[in-house]
């Protein structure tokens, strides 16, 4: 990170994960922190934007590293078939 | 955590540090996850499902707000919780992560929190959003059963009422109080008039003070009892719309690390007037700054269980309860996600396009009738001046 990124929120490209089966920030093509809690619109944090690049880059570490622990569900499997068929073979560990 | 595959990888919704994530398959693999039949060749032809459905409880709301884009009145449909419950049941197959409660005004149902407890038992985020008028013991402990609850609150008395045509702002201020010392997580929506826009910072500092650990700033849209005339006063001057950049800087600066910043869909187009902003299209793509996302991330369902859109459009033939089999050929939708993936100039060449998805379709459509650029989107405003330059000129 360059002193002018930190300096003004503008963050570089995320470097390429380290090994294979690695969560890293490279594999994020998107985040957005918190619930959107609005009912009539769809809404986008903003402040991260403005976010010096270690802050920026805490909050992605911080996420990812939930990410490895939390139970997984897996949904909307069915959706993407013309039938009523509920079988999960994407189902994860 | 929630993972819905896609073609791409997945989105995923983590909830102890709550976050919505796109993944690449590279980084579903690492959580020891495979797409499945998602990742297989061809399944890329089907528009997926989207992840957030506002759906309204209720269509009932005494508050009479001048400006109400369901038009909502005091003797208003309440369905039965059965019904809503069906409409629960068909979002979790669809693989819809956060349902928005709306209305009407849903602190109006006796049953409020047993829905939330109902979305949540499907493995959906709820949320609400609410006026906080009248908001007692009974309905507090009710919606102590959302993920965040956000009260509609526009700034101290007088703008407030400028927006509303009435003043709620004590009976938001208490509500606020209240949530947050309940240990609720409780942001703020906060519609931006162009008699409203200079006071924003004072009343994001008064939502703060009050507990509100989040803003949502909304764009003033063209519907329900605000498609009329007065919406061409009420809305953001064009001085105003190029200064929502600058005033997002400013805002995120004094609340860091303790009050989150949002904007709603329709402001995204407005970004394309600060230069800094522009120039990182792909920032705001990876931050999950969402323009458009009518028909295609977002639905929105009315009373009766058609499904829209966007709160802010017309119905479709589509009902809820078949939302995972009729989403990707529902005309009414498909026509929505056909624009924002191509846009009109000067939209075609913008640097946020894929970001902003065209602008706001209901101010469009509201302007000229049909779905194309943002009217009021500082650049469009500036291509629709240099047509008219040209054209005199000739």
């Amino acid at each position: 990170m360059t002193n002018e990124q930190e300096a003004t929120g503008k963050n570089e490209e995320p470097a390429a994960c380290e090994g294979e089966g690695v969560l890293c920030e490279a594999s994020v093509r998107a985040l957005r922190v918190g619930h959107g809690a609005n009912c009539s619109s769809v809404g986008s944090v903003i402040d991260t934007l403005f976010l010096g690049a270690a802050v920026g880059g805490a909050v992605f570490a911080a996420v990812l590293a939930a990410m490895k622990v939390e139970p997984v569900t897996v949904v909307g499997e069915a959706s993407r078939n013309d039938d009523d068929d509920e079988t999960e073979d994407g189902e994860g560990t | 955590m929630i993972v819905r595959y896609e073609p791409w990888g997945a989105w995923v919704k983590a909830e102890t540090t709550p976050a919505l994530v796109a993944l690449d398959r590279d980084g579903v693999r690492a959580l020891g996850l495979d797409g499945g039949r998602a990742w297989r060749e061809g399944a890329e032809a089907k528009a997926s499902p989207p992840i957030e459905v506002h759906l309204a409880v209720t269509s009932r709301c005494a508050a009479g707000c001048e400006g109400c884009y369901l038009d909502a009145h005091p003797d208003g449909v309440e369905p039965p919780a059965e019904t809503i419950e069906r409409a629960f049941d068909a979002l979790a197959k669809a693989g819809v992560f956060t349902v928005a409660f709306g209305g009407g005004e849903p602190t109006l149902r006796d049953d409020l929190g047993e829905l939330a407890r109902a979305a949540r038992a499907r493995g959906l985020s709820p949320v609400v959003t609410t006026s906080g008028l009248g908001l007692g013991a009974r309905k507090l402990e009710q919606l102590r059963a959302f993920a965040q609850v956000n009260v509609s609150y526009d700034g101290a008395s007088e703008a407030y009422e400028s927006v509303r045509g009435f003043d709620g702002a004590a009976a938001a201020e208490a509500a606020i109080t209240k949530l947050a010392g309940t240990g609720v997580v409780v942001g703020v929506n906060v519609v931006l008039t162009s008699g409203t826009f200079d006071r924003t910072k004072e009343t994001i500092r008064r939502a703060a003070s009050l507990g509100a650990t989040e803003v949502q700033l909304l764009r003033y849209k063209p519907q329900g009892r605000a498609r009329a005339l007065d919406y061409l006063a009420k809305r953001l001057s064009p001085e105003q719309a190029r200064g929502v950049g600058p005033l997002l800087r400013e805002l995120a600066a004094e609340h860091e690390g303790r009050v989150r910043i949002r904007i709603d869909c329709a402001l995204v187009p407005f970004l394309s007037a600060d230069p800094d902003l522009a120039s990182r299209p792909s920032e705001l793509a990876r931050w999950g700054v969402l323009g458009c996302e009518a028909g295609d991330l977002l639905a929105s369902t009315r009373v009766d269980g058609r499904v829209a859109p966007c709160s802010f459009t017309a119905p479709t033939d589509l009902h809820v309860e078949q939302l995972a089999k009729g989403w990707a050929g529902e005309p009414g939708l498909a026509q929505y996600r056909v624009y924002s993936s191509s846009p009109a100039e000067p939209c075609a060449s913008c640097t946020l396009r894929t970001v902003c998805k065209g602008g706001c379709k209901v101010v469009s459509e509201y302007a000229n009738g049909g779905i194309g650029p943002d009217p009021e989107c500082p650049r469009v405003r500036e291509h629709a001046v240099s047509l008219a330059e040209a054209g005199a000129a000739e």
